[in-house]
């Protein structure tokens, strides 16, 4: 208690260096509290739009498909696969995947065309929530097509403007026909922003003659299930409906996105810990300053029996007084910004849309909130904290008291 | 006072090194000081004075000989040991009063009971009696920087008289103050010598100490040159 009160007094000696020093120290949490929040923020969203709108967690192909895509490399029963993985509780929808030369007027480009069945799709994918203007697709609208955002630019097309799509059917005849655009998407990636074109199912098979089959099936895992169990899953009830399939999940799709996503975290701690060294330079100044000013009352204390673990104490729980105070103030200051970029977000204008690792960022750049984004900062904080203030203290536990005493 | 020497000194040297040069603070000096005793040291500049109180104090060790504190040798005890020793055995009066600043009197007088774990209600006790035996009645709750010189030493001695230490060493303890202040704290550690038996061991030039002590230790060049009892 006693040991509380000197620290406690002894901040207040200086009274303006330990604002400045509490001061630096809180600005630091504020900040590194909102770049935790934003940086988790968007690599939940990246997250969210590489999984919920675009790839799912797992997917089925027909083996040698994803080396070699081709319309003929098909699933054979796709029906067989989806009623297996039913039954299994798993999430499951059936995609066709098509090349095609896609015009409208002057201008023409490649697509992907990829053919679903929108009610059973929506099990699995959001992205008919991802529009950004228009509708999405309707069964009963067979000639309705939703485009990826550039795509529409590139082709100078809008909602209730037409297009012609090229390509080889399976039957080797020229496939081509004319669809109108329902919808256009926000951006969610470079693919499909540049190059992807959704239409229903029946449409697909109308346009490339494709009778049966299908070349993709996309699972999700469920809620709070281990990537791996799920696979495993996955692969018993494909090994058991069709031949001839390969079961991947999305790290594998994708590792290059799932290892940035895995290391993006410590990422961010390690920018924190940046920040914080600075500060610690700051905190270990000001308390090497102090220290040195105390020199003499620190002889004294050892002179007259205070033994130098009590010294070292002293000075921790100076530094751990303006943690604390830095830790309370500036989690108070978090609040109503973490509020601000959770509830409303930051519009970053021009930068919407800018891809990071192929996956398209959102216009408006909102946080997340989760225990770490709170206890990131403040345990790396107090950690920076103790090591700044640990050599001025140890400094003062060891000093001489002879030396001490007589220092000028 | 048949119990022996309550401090001993026995071929005691001190040797400083400065660069490249010896400086022989103290040499073979030896001398004992009795329970009770009201002992100053006194000799020019640079005599060893202030070294030798450093030596039984605790704060320093010997380079050759022997310091004894009540029948422990200082040279044998490790630094937790001559710690604790200090706590609960050496009060330290200093020239410069050295109380903490940012405690108030009652909190100054009650460091040394706090460090050595005695109980709040004792403690407390304990520091009213000695504040109202040095005429602090009524000024507990100042801080040093409310106080005058002489006000802030007689802290200091509460401070070190609160444990009943075996000895109260004091460097030049009347140094900064006007010699009317210098009296009234004289007059106080005679006092707390003579009615409590407490043993003072004062460094000083003061002519003022040296007509009031009962025996003058005068060194010169790091040894004893007189010893004169009274």
């Amino acid at each position: 208690m006693k040991l509380l009160r000197m620290a406690w007094r002894n901040l207040w000696r200086n009274g303006r260096r330990t604002l400045v020093t509490v001061g630096a120290m809180t600005l630091a949490l504020w900040a590194m509290v909102l770049y935790t929040s934003l940086m988790q923020g968007m690599l939940g969203s990246m997250e969210s739009t590489l999984l919920d709108v675009e790839l799912g967690e797992i997917q089925i192909h027909a083996d040698g498909y994803r080396e070699r895509p081709s319309i003929w490399e098909r699933i054979e029963d796709p029906e067989a696969l989806l009623e297996a993985l039913d039954e299994t509780g798993l999430r499951s929808s059936a995609r066709l995947l098509g090349g095609a030369l896609v015009a409208s007027g002057e201008a023409s480009t490649g697509a992907l065309l990829k053919g679903l069945r929108p009610e059973r799709d929506a099990r699995v994918s959001d992205v008919h929530e991802r529009l950004d203007r228009g509708e999405w697709l309707d069964p009963a609208d067979g000639s309705g097509v939703v485009l990826g955002y550039r795509l529409a630019r590139t082709l100078g097309v809008d909602v209730g403007d037409e297009l012609v799509a090229l390509s080889q059917a399976t039957d080797g005849s020229m496939a081509n026909d004319l669809f109108q655009v329902r919808g256009v998407l926000q951006s969610l990636s470079e693919d499909t922003d540049r190059g992807t074109v959704f239409l229903v199912e029946d449409a697909f098979r109308s346009f490339f003659a494709l009778e049966d089959g299908a070349h993709q099936v996309i699972v999700r895992s469920g809620e709070g299930q281990e990537l791996l169990a799920a696979t495993g899953v996955v692969e018993e009830a494909a090994a058991a409906s069709v031949s001839g399939v390969e079961v991947r999940t999305w790290r594998d799709l994708l590792p290059g996105i799932a290892n940035v996503l895995d290391s993006a975290q410590a990422a961010v701690q390690v920018v924190a810990f940046i920040v914080y060294v600075v500060i610690a330079i700051m905190i270990l100044n000001a308390m090497l300053m102090a220290v040195f000013e105390r020199i003499r009352e620190f002889g004294v204390l050892k002179a007259i029996g205070v033994s130098p673990r009590r010294v070292l104490a002293l000075i921790l729980t100076e530094g751990a007084l303006q943690a604390a105070l830095a830790i309370a103030v500036g989690l108070l200051a978090s609040l109503p910004t973490l509020w601000f970029v959770v509830s409303r977000g930051i519009d970053v204008g021009q930068l919407g849309g800018t891809a990071i690792m192929g996956v398209s960022m959102d216009r408006i750049w909102t946080g997340a909130v989760s225990p770490v984004t709170i206890a990131g900062p403040v345990f790396i904080l107090l950690f920076i904290v103790g090591l700044a203030v640990l050599f001025p203290a140890v400094k003062a536990a060891r000093i001489s008291p002879v030396e001490a005493i007589h220092h000028q | 006072m048949g119990e022996g020497p309550v401090i001993s000194l026995r071929d005691v040297s001190k040797v400083y090194r400065q660069g490249s040069v010896d400086i022989h603070a103290l040499r073979d000096l030896s001398m004992d000081v009795e329970p009770g005793e009201f002992t100053v040291i006194c000799g020019p500049s640079g005599s060893g004075k202030t070294t030798m109180l450093n030596l039984i104090g605790a704060l320093d060790s010997a380079t050759s000989g022997h310091v004894v504190l009540e029948g422990r040798e200082l040279g044998s005890l490790n630094r937790k040991e001559l710690s604790e020793l200090r706590r609960d055995r050496i009060g330290f009066v200093f020239q410069a009063y050295n109380l903490m600043p940012v405690l108030t009197a009652y909190e100054n007088a009650e460091m040394v009971l706090w460090v050595q774990g005695v109980d709040g209600r004792t403690r407390r006790e304990r520091v009213m009696g000695l504040l109202e035996q040095v005429g602090l009645k009524g000024m507990e709750d100042r801080r040093p920087s409310e106080l005058s010189g002489g006000q802030q030493q007689r802290v200091a001695i509460a401070r070190a008289i609160a444990s009943n230490p075996a000895v109260v060493l004091a460097d030049e303890p009347t140094a900064n103050v006007d010699s009317e202040t210098a009296e009234t704290l004289l007059g106080l550690m005679e006092e707390l010598n003579r009615e409590q038996g407490v043993t003072f061991l004062f460094s000083t030039h003061d002519p003022q100490v040296m007509e009031r002590a009962r025996r003058v230790v005068r060194l010169v060049d790091g040894n004893v040159a007189s010893d004169e009892r009274r």
